[in-house]
């Protein structure tokens, strides 16, 4: 496929985007809730992907070769964006601020509802927004998705000590910033 | 336990990742310290909205548009034709800009580069043939008044 796509055939370029996107999605989703900056992002990266066909060895996966230009793309549009507002409890939507007190009294004790966990992952984005990207990434992948040190220095290309501080400063400002609000 | 050691674990490991052990001093140190029983609960708190916000990235992942593939190739198309159309351009004009470009090159030599060739009227030559030259300067030809009135009584004494 990859050498079909070296030749520029576009059955085998669909193919590609066909078999790839739920990968991609998934990175750019990572970064992105707003489903048009996703898509944006997604598309940037299997553009890249189709202009540095050749450069892909086949030495790795395909997957995990897009895996990285997604990852790349979607930091460095983020980059671009620079802006990091300070969060603060004035912010917070009513259903936030409501859920946030009954949850405080009681976390962990059972698991959010289908509302819930979207009043969580608004409130998750409001935090990450605050982050620079990269300890964003760090943060979501390892505490959110459960990845290990080690996928996350595959995928971005850091060492495992800078995935490490990466990820203790993004938990502990979003500690922080979660502390500040009740 | 120290409060700033509370901290230190809590930020370092995820908290999913804590030990039995490890859980087990931090609830008891938090018996006893409202700051870390803050702490603890805040960090709680935000492993359950980073979950929650990476579980909705994977449920959107599988959510795209239809049309996405679609418009990826109709960019990629657009993409390759302008790269094409600049190509074709360039071999059927290149031949002639370059020849343009040399010939460019040439003549900004010659002009520029080159000694200037010196005119041959200079202010001087004009100057000579001024008519204060005329009148003021002696030509090598012309004789002077004493030459002439020598010329002129020499032959007056020898006729007599």
């Amino acid at each position: 496929m990859a050498r079909l796509a070296r030749d520029e055939d576009e059955s085998a370029c669909a193919e590609i985007v066909r078999r790839f996107s739920p990968r991609v999605f998934h990175v750019a989703h990572r970064f992105f809730r707003d489903r048009g900056h996703a898509e944006e992002a997604a598309q940037e990266t299997f553009l890249k992907a189709f202009a540095q066909i050749r450069s892909f060895a086949g030495r790795g996966s395909m997957e995990g070769w897009l895996t990285r230009i997604a990852t790349n793309t979607c930091l460095n549009l983020l980059r671009s964006a620079s802006r990091r507002p300070e969060l603060v409890t004035s912010d917070l939507s009513e259903d936030e601020t409501t859920w946030l007190e009954r949850v405080s009294n009681s976390v962990g004790a059972q698991s959010p509802d289908a509302e819930q966990r979207v009043i969580a992952a608004n409130l998750a984005e409001r935090v990450l927004e605050t982050l620079s990207p990269e300890d964003r990434l760090a943060l979501i992948m390892i505490d959110g998705e459960g990845a290990s040190v080690n996928d996350v220095a595959e995928i971005t290309g850091w060492s495992e000590s800078k995935v490490k501080v990466r990820a203790f400063r993004a938990r502990k400002k979003a500690r922080e910033i979660l502390e500040k609000l009740w | 336990m120290a409060d700033i050691h509370i901290t230190n674990i809590l930020d370092e490991t995820p908290l999913a990742s804590l030990s039995k052990g490890e859980l087990g001093s931090i609830r008891a140190h938090t018996a006893n310290c409202a700051d870390c029983a803050r702490a603890f609960a805040a960090a709680q708190l935000s492993a359950l909205v980073i979950k929650a916000r990476a579980s909705e990235a994977g449920a959107d992942a599988l959510n795209a548009n239809p049309f996405f593939q679609t418009r990826v190739l109709a960019t990629w198309r657009e993409q390759r034709e302008s790269g094409w159309s600049l190509g074709r351009l360039w071999k059927t004009t290149g031949a002639l800009v370059s020849s343009m470009v040399v010939t460019t090159a040439a003549l900004a030599a010659l002009t520029f580069i080159s000694p200037a060739e010196e005119s041959t009227l200079t202010p001087t030559a004009v100057a000579s043939t001024s008519a204060e030259s005329v009148m003021f300067d002696p030509g090598e030809d012309e004789i002077t008044n004493e030459q002439a009135l020598n010329a002129i009584y020499y032959d007056e004494e020898d006729a007599r």
